[in-house]
């Protein structure tokens, strides 16, 4: 820490010039605030040049379109204002002091951000800047490398003249795949004799560190050192990475069988969610015999459970084969119907180009006016052309969108059917099981009235035993439950399906209503601007 | 015609049967006698029998034929050149031929009383047809079995290891001669080395080579002795199309109709009436048949004008060729090749009239089957012994049970008197050939044709081929086609070039429309690849095509006429596919200047573009016309993929004075445009006064390419003219004999080492020698003479050095001095000079002071070099083996 930055007096860099450091550290200079008009007058003095500068004055700038702005050595101690820089991407804020990093979350297409000489004492406040690929915090007060998660782009980072003493952080930078050039001399860190190298093996794809290219000697060297320790960073990354893959495919999978509306049915899911609330029916699984019953039962219940799955996706490829064939088939015709009105439009163009000069060279009025009305008729022409292409094509569509309506309806039923029969057979042998059950308590009831139980029973299930009703009503809670879990689950599955089939026709309807609306202002527009074109050549003429 | 193709090879099928059962026993009785003699004479190793038999053959011919023959003979004009008939045994040294060529072995003698007898039996059953070519002489006047004459041999090169291209060679290699008889095979049939040799040959020594190296090659071939057609026999190919002609049969693909998909959308519903439809395609239909028609007729028409001629000899020409059989060498179907012209032919066609008999290195086989109908109706099962008689049994063709019985009764003829040699004659095989390996140099592969030239006559076509190198501007092949039959009015030229430095393949020069084309390999300098042009001439109408990927700028194709030049670009980086310049008229100011330096002004300016996936499409120009006279620049912009409309954008350059005097920078009329979708920042002036300015630099930069553009037309047709003139030939590294760099090289090469060689000779030189040479040879040196010697040696060598220090010094003495002198003449004569003096004194000064400069720096070097060269001196004199051992106490 000895050779570190003097935290009052810190060392500008060669490049900036020294009336430039000074300007900075001028601590009777009153802070300034980031308002509208400093803002103006920074954008207009940056603004255009010359010609195009005279009409950026008379059109006026605004902020949202400025691409590149530069405020420093302003004395800024708090960046405010700046929300409404959108398409920002490049800022310089160097040379001020500020001391917080903040106000930037909207310039999300900012690319190039300086902000170095001035007091920063943490890296924040920048995750929204995800295009961000030049960052420069040299000559602040930073001691921890970190909250740079978002900033996948970046290739250059300059954290020299900071306060970073741990060797740690360089691990972070380990996640910026396309990191080039870094600078941290002027650091703690870079005291430390193996400084060099350890960046070097810790970040082999680095390219320049503090503004000197590594050579490969120097890599293959620094690769050696630390091939243990490295060995092993790879190897746990791996094992992060292959976690993260895994539970990615796996996130990937449940989405495709909600999709199929059958998620969790390809195991004993539902049976067990059925005894997860039922206090009693995991009491009655005590008695004997009731095991193996539960055994089975389980067994055949499983089985049903994996056939709907199985329907389930085999039914959700068939509806997505039947939407595939729908969509290419409503897209080729609607290609086609466009290349048709290219067509149109393309001979349109070459005729009006001709007539538009044969106007314009026509000298007698007369002749003019004929072939104006001759023109204007083309126009018609044309609009009618182009709007009876779309009619056409809308009623195709509408036909084939009626077709596909029904189809996939009688699909959507034809599941909930099988699934609701499939679903009956659970209930067949929860009601079965439940019989058993019933009989089975009974039985035991007896045998304990009679007294010719020998088996000693828990006292929790023993005092289910004390009376008929008891136990029945024990059972019979058991059973309303599994039945109720079931028939939710039915619901649930038979609901989404039924929404789901109606937002997709929905959507299908409104983007055909859309795409017809989008095509016929298209059409008006560019007769409107044909027609207009022949209007202007008209006054053109009448004032001539 | 049909006729004497009858008598000659018909009616043999009645005989047949016959042969086996009736004549059997008169056979036996006629030819006791003759096997008796044949059989002596066989072990007395005579070999002058062959004439009698020759003589004996024809009499077998009726006398009817003879004369009918006589007369056809009479009738006939056969033109055969003079030089041909060069051809003949005298000009064959025989002697140095080995010894194979020159006698039978026992073997061989065996064999040919074989076939005697087989010939003899066969004239007898079958005394209508013709007798059989079995045995003609070789060059050595031996006779040979034709089956011996037959070596297969595969050849070296891997071009001749396919039917076609082996054939073709043989067909180029081999100039043809025509028989003696064209009504008989030869008497002579020579060994395929000899004809090699001599790059001659009829059409047996043609198939018998051919069959030779397609045996060899792995193909079941055989040489057919036979009747062809008078075309055929004169390898006259004008009456065929060129094959180089013939345009490639178009295979008509068919796109297979993907089936309606489910949700395809139903067309529109048809108004129009059917049956005004239906009768417009009948009355289309009637006026393609009557079309067709007319067509046909005149196809006929012309066709019979071509065949008027008709050949009184048909059917009665002697042909040889060789019949490929199908099943080795993957080949699908039997088929014929002629040797003469190389093309292969299907067994049915109407050259081929008839076979008499086949044979290959094992067998010989005689056609029992009717030609009444030319080859159309002959089966090659070469197994079925009612087709086809054998001579040898044992072949590895299957036999049919049949067969041998029949053979056992004519092997039982032999056995009456040779008991012994039943066995060995029932597994008697064919002897190896006679011939020596048949070998081909590479430079006479290479050179091909008899000369390195041939020239072939098709049906309006003319086919001229050349050895490679041996035209100096690389011509190879050259195809001629006329208008007419009789080949005077050229339509059109095709020129085939090889090992051109400037990559010139093929030269297509069209007479009538004096279109050129010319067509390049990779590897033009200009990476041009197709050049079609009227003139060299500038300006002109031009198309050039290039390999766009041998080009920075991707430039596919540049069309030109007079006052346009089209460009096609592919795969450039700024997406540019299209570039169109119209020119005006050019500026008559400057009337001397050429058009180089007075370029014609350029009034439009059209560019296309790819889309640029980058940008959004309504962001991405899809064109931009420069309107240059006219100051205006338009702007299409590509389509959305949603949409039917483009943006566009027009500029109007003007620039303006406003009432004030003030110059005008933008104003909203100069920039009309249209948006599909109507965007806030395109309606601002600063934007579109940014995109004018932009506009007008790549105007300038698109002003600038078409003018290079122009400059490199320049360029390749002066490069063109130049290479046209030069016509150099590239030579491959590896062909050491054309390569004279290499050879060069190697001679090089060869000197260095031979300089190296006498340097060390010289390193060896005894630097003791003369000093050893005074003392008594043979005695071993006293100490106080190894000292002297060695201080002798030394001595002389600073002597040497000091000699040559004074010499140079001598010299650069002289040299000042002479130029003192020359300074003092000069000083004195100054005035009076004339300049030419003064120039002669003032380059003899440069000149000497040059000399005086070297002579000075040789003689610091020696005075630098000499202490070293006299102490490297000693030392080695220390070391010196002789004298090592009496010096060691003075070290």
């Amino acid at each position: 820490m000895g050779a570190g930055p003097n935290e009052t007096f810190k060392v500008p860099p060669p490049a900036s010039g020294p009336e430039r450091g000074r300007m900075n550290r001028l601590y009777d200079m009153e802070p300034r605030v980031m308002d509208d008009d400093m803002l103006k007058l920074a954008v207009g003095e940056q603004g255009p040049r010359e010609e195009a500068g005279q009409l950026a004055k008379q059109e006026g700038i605004l902020f949202k379109d400025v691409v590149s702005l530069q405020l420093d050595f302003q004395n800024i101690l708090r960046i405010d204002n700046l929300w409404q820089f959108e398409s920002l991407q490049k800022l310089q804020l160097d040379n001020n002091i500020i001391e917080k990093i903040e106000g930037l979350e909207n310039l999300t297409r900012l690319v190039w951000l300086d902000l170095s000489f001035n007091n920063i004492e943490a890296i924040e406040g920048l995750d929204t800047l995800v295009n961000l690929e030049d960052l420069s915090l040299f000559n602040n007060r930073i001691s921890k490398i970190d909250s740079l998660d978002a900033l996948v782009k970046l290739q250059v980072l300059s954290l020299g003249n900071n306060h970073i003493g741990n060797m740690m952080n360089i691990i972070y930078l380990r996640r910026f795949k396309a990191l080039r050039t870094l600078s941290l001399s002027g650091n703690p860190v870079a005291e430390d004799e193996d400084y060099k190298m350890f960046i070097c093996a810790y970040l082999p794809d680095l390219v320049y560190l503090d503004f000197r290219r590594l050579d490969d000697h120097m890599k293959e060297l620094a690769e050696m050192k630390h091939q243990y320790s490295i060995d092993e960073l790879k190897h746990r990354e791996n094992l992060m990475q292959a976690r993260l893959e895994d539970e990615q495919a796996r996130r990937e999978e449940l989405e495709e069988h909600k999709a199929a509306f059958v998620e969790q049915l390809n195991g004993t899911f539902l049976f067990d969610s059925m005894y997860a609330e039922d206090v009693e029916g995991s009491k009655l699984s005590h008695l004997p015999g009731v095991g193996e019953l539960l055994e089975a039962y389980k067994d055949k219940f499983v089985i049903i459970c994996l056939n709907i799955f199985e329907y389930g996706l085999k039914q959700q490829e068939k509806r997505k084969a039947e939407l595939d064939t729908f969509m290419e088939c409503v897209q080729e015709a609607i290609q086609e119907n466009q290349e048709q009105g290219k067509l149109k439009i393309a001979k349109f163009e070459e005729k009006h180009l001709l007539s538009l000069n044969a106007i314009r060279e026509e000298s007698e009025l007369s002749s003019i006016e004929t072939k104006i009305v001759e023109y204007s008729e083309d126009i018609t022409e044309l609009f009618n052309v182009l709007m009876t292409l779309e009619m056409q094509l809308v009623e195709q569509l509408e036909e084939t969108i009626n077709m596909f309506e029904r189809n996939i309806i009688d699909l959507v039923g034809l599941f909930v059917e099988n699934v609701q029969s499939l679903m009956a057979q659970c209930r067949d042998l929860e009601n079965h099981h439940h019989e058993k059950l019933l009989e089975i308590a009974i039985n035991i009831l007896e045998k304990i009235v009679k007294g010719e139980m020998d088996e000693d029973l828990p006292d929790d299930v023993r005092s289910l035993f004390v009376d008929k009703d008891t136990i029945v009503n024990a059972v019979g809670a058991s059973h309303d439950i599994h039945l109720l879990k079931i028939d939710n689950r039915e619901d649930e599955l038979v609901t989404r399906v039924n929404s789901w089939c109606t937002h997709l026709l929905d959507k299908i309807h409104k983007d055909e209503i859309m795409r017809n609306r989008k095509r016929v202002k298209e059409i008006n527009q560019y007769v409107d601007h044909v027609q207009s074109e022949l209007d202007s050549l008209e006054c053109g003429d009448l004032l001539d | 015609m049909v006729q004497a193709v009858l008598k000659a090879t018909s009616s043999l099928d009645s005989h047949r049967h016959a042969r086996m059962e009736v004549l059997k026993e008169k056979v036996e009785e006629e030819e006791a006698a003759e096997r008796e003699e044949a059989a002596e004479r066989a072990e007395r190793g005579e070999k002058t029998k062959r004439p009698m038999e020759v003589r004996r053959e024809e009499t077998t011919m009726t006398q009817e034929m003879l004369r009918d023959l006589e007369r056809k003979l009479s009738e006939i004009e056969v033109s055969v050149p003079e030089k041909l008939l060069a051809f003949t045994k005298d000009t064959i040294d025989t002697s140095k031929l080995p010894l194979s060529y020159q006698s039978n072995t026992l073997k061989e003698e065996h064999l040919l009383q074989v076939a005697d007898n087989f010939s003899r039996q066969y004239s007898h059953l079958c005394p209508d047809r013709v007798p059989l070519f079995l045995h003609p002489l070789n060059e050595c006047e031996v006779p040979k079995f034709v089956s011996t004459t037959i070596r297969p041999t595969l050849m070296p090169y891997p071009e001749l290891y396919n039917w076609d291209t082996c054939a073709q060679f043989i067909s180029d290699f081999l100039s043809m001669v025509p028989l003696p008889d064209p009504l008989k095979p030869p008497l002579y049939l020579y060994s395929s080395t000899t004809v090699l040799k001599y790059q001659k040959g009829n059409c047996f020594d043609f198939s018998t080579l051919l069959c030779s190296m397609l045996i060899g090659a792995g193909y079941d071939a055989y040489c057919v002795n036979g009747y062809g057609s008078q075309d055929l026999c004169h390898m006259d190919l004008t009456r065929e199309v060129c094959p180089l002609t013939m345009k490639p049969k178009e295979s008509v693909k068919e796109e297979e109709k993907a089936p309606p998909k489910k949700y395809a959308i139903k067309p529109p519903r048809d108004l129009t009436s059917r049956f005004e439809q239906e009768q417009e395609m009948k009355r289309q239909e009637a006026i393609k048949a009557e079309e067709e028609n007319r067509r046909k007729q005149e196809e006929a028409r012309l066709l019979e004008q071509e065949n008027a001629k008709t050949d009184p000899l048909h059917g009665l020409r002697v042909h040889s060729w060789v019949l490929v059989l199908s099943g080795k060498r993957e080949v699908p179907e039997s088929f014929f090749i002629d040797p003469f012209t190389a093309r292969s032919y299907s067994t049915q066609d109407d050259h081929f009239l008839g076979i008499e008999s086949l044979w290959n290195h094992k067998n010989y086989w005689v056609n029992m089957q009717d030609c009444w109908n030319c080859c159309k109706d002959l089966v090659f099962d070469l197994g079925d012994p009612v087709r086809w008689e054998y001579l040898l049994l044992g072949t590895d063709k299957p036999f049919l049970s049949l067969t041998e019985e029949e053979d056992e009764g004519m092997n039982d003829d032999d056995d009456v008197e040779n008991l012994g040699k039943e066995d060995e004659d029932k597994s008697f095989d064919m002897p190896p050939s006679w011939v020596e390996q048949i070998e081909i140099s590479p430079e006479a592969f290479e050179t091909r044709c008899p000369n390195g030239k041939k020239v072939i006559q098709y049906k309006r076509a003319k086919l001229e081929k050349w050895a490679p190198y041996l035209n100096n501007n690389g011509l190879v092949c050259r195809l001629t086609t006329y208008e007419d039959l009789e080949c005077t009015k050229t339509l059109e030229m095709k020129e085939w070039y090889q090992n051109r430095e400037d990559m010139l393949e093929l030269k297509h020069i069209n007479k009538i429309t004096g279109l050129n084309v010319d067509y390049f390999k990779p590897g033009h300098p200009q990476a041009l690849r197709v050049h079609s042009y009227k003139s060299m001439q500038p300006e002109m109408d031009r198309v050039m095509e290039f390999y766009e990927t041998a080009r920075v700028d991707g430039l596919i194709k540049r069309e030109e006429t007079p006052k346009t030049m089209t460009e096609h670009y592919q795969g450039r980086p700024d997406f540019l596919s299209y570039r169109h310049v119209n020119f005006g008229p050019r500026m008559k100011k400057l009337a001397l200047n050429s058009a180089e330096s007075n370029p014609r002004p350029m009034v439009k300016i059209t560019e296309r573009f790819f889309r640029n996936p980058a940008k959004p499409a309504d962001e991405d120009v899809a064109e931009r016309v420069f309107l240059i006279a006219e100051e205006r620049i338009q702007l299409r912009y590509h389509c959305r993929s949603d949409h039917i409309t483009a943006n566009k954008r027009e500029f109007l350059r003007r620039t303006e004075v406003d009432s004030k005097g003030n110059k005008i920078i933008m104003t909203p009329d100069m920039c009309i445009s249209f948006e599909v979708e109507p965007m806030e920042h395109t309606k601002k002036l600063l934007y579109q006064y940014e995109a004018m300015m932009k506009l007008k630099n790549e105007e300038k930069l698109s002003r600038h390419q078409a003018w290079e553009s122009e400059l490199e037309v320049l360029e390749i047709l002066k490069l063109r003219e130049e290479e046209e003139e030069a016509h150099t030939l590239t030579i491959s590294i590896y062909d050491t004999k054309r390569n004279e760099k290499s050879k060069e090289y190697r001679e090089a090469m060869e000197r260095v080492l031979h300089e190296e060689h006498l340097r060390q000779v010289e390193a060896q030189l005894d630097y003791l020698a003369p000093f050893l040479a005074q003392l008594p040879p043979g005695e071993k040196l006293t100490r106080w003479q190894a000292v002297r010697l060695k201080d002798e040696c030394l001595n002389d060598f600073k002597q040497r050095l000091i000699d040559k220090a004074n010499l140079i010094q001598a010299r650069f003495e002289k040299e000042t001095q002479e130029l003192q002198k020359k300074q003092q003449w000069y000083q004195e004569n100054q005035v009076t000079l004339t300049p030419e003096d003064e120039d002669l004194y003032l380059s003899y000064c440069s000149q000497a002071m040059f000399r005086i400069r070297i002579l000075e720096q040789r003689l610091s070097r020696h005075k630098e070099l000499a202490p070293l060269k006299y102490l490297a001196l000693e030392e080695k004199l220390y070391k010196d083996p002789r004298l090592v051992e009496l010096l060691k106490v003075f070290v």
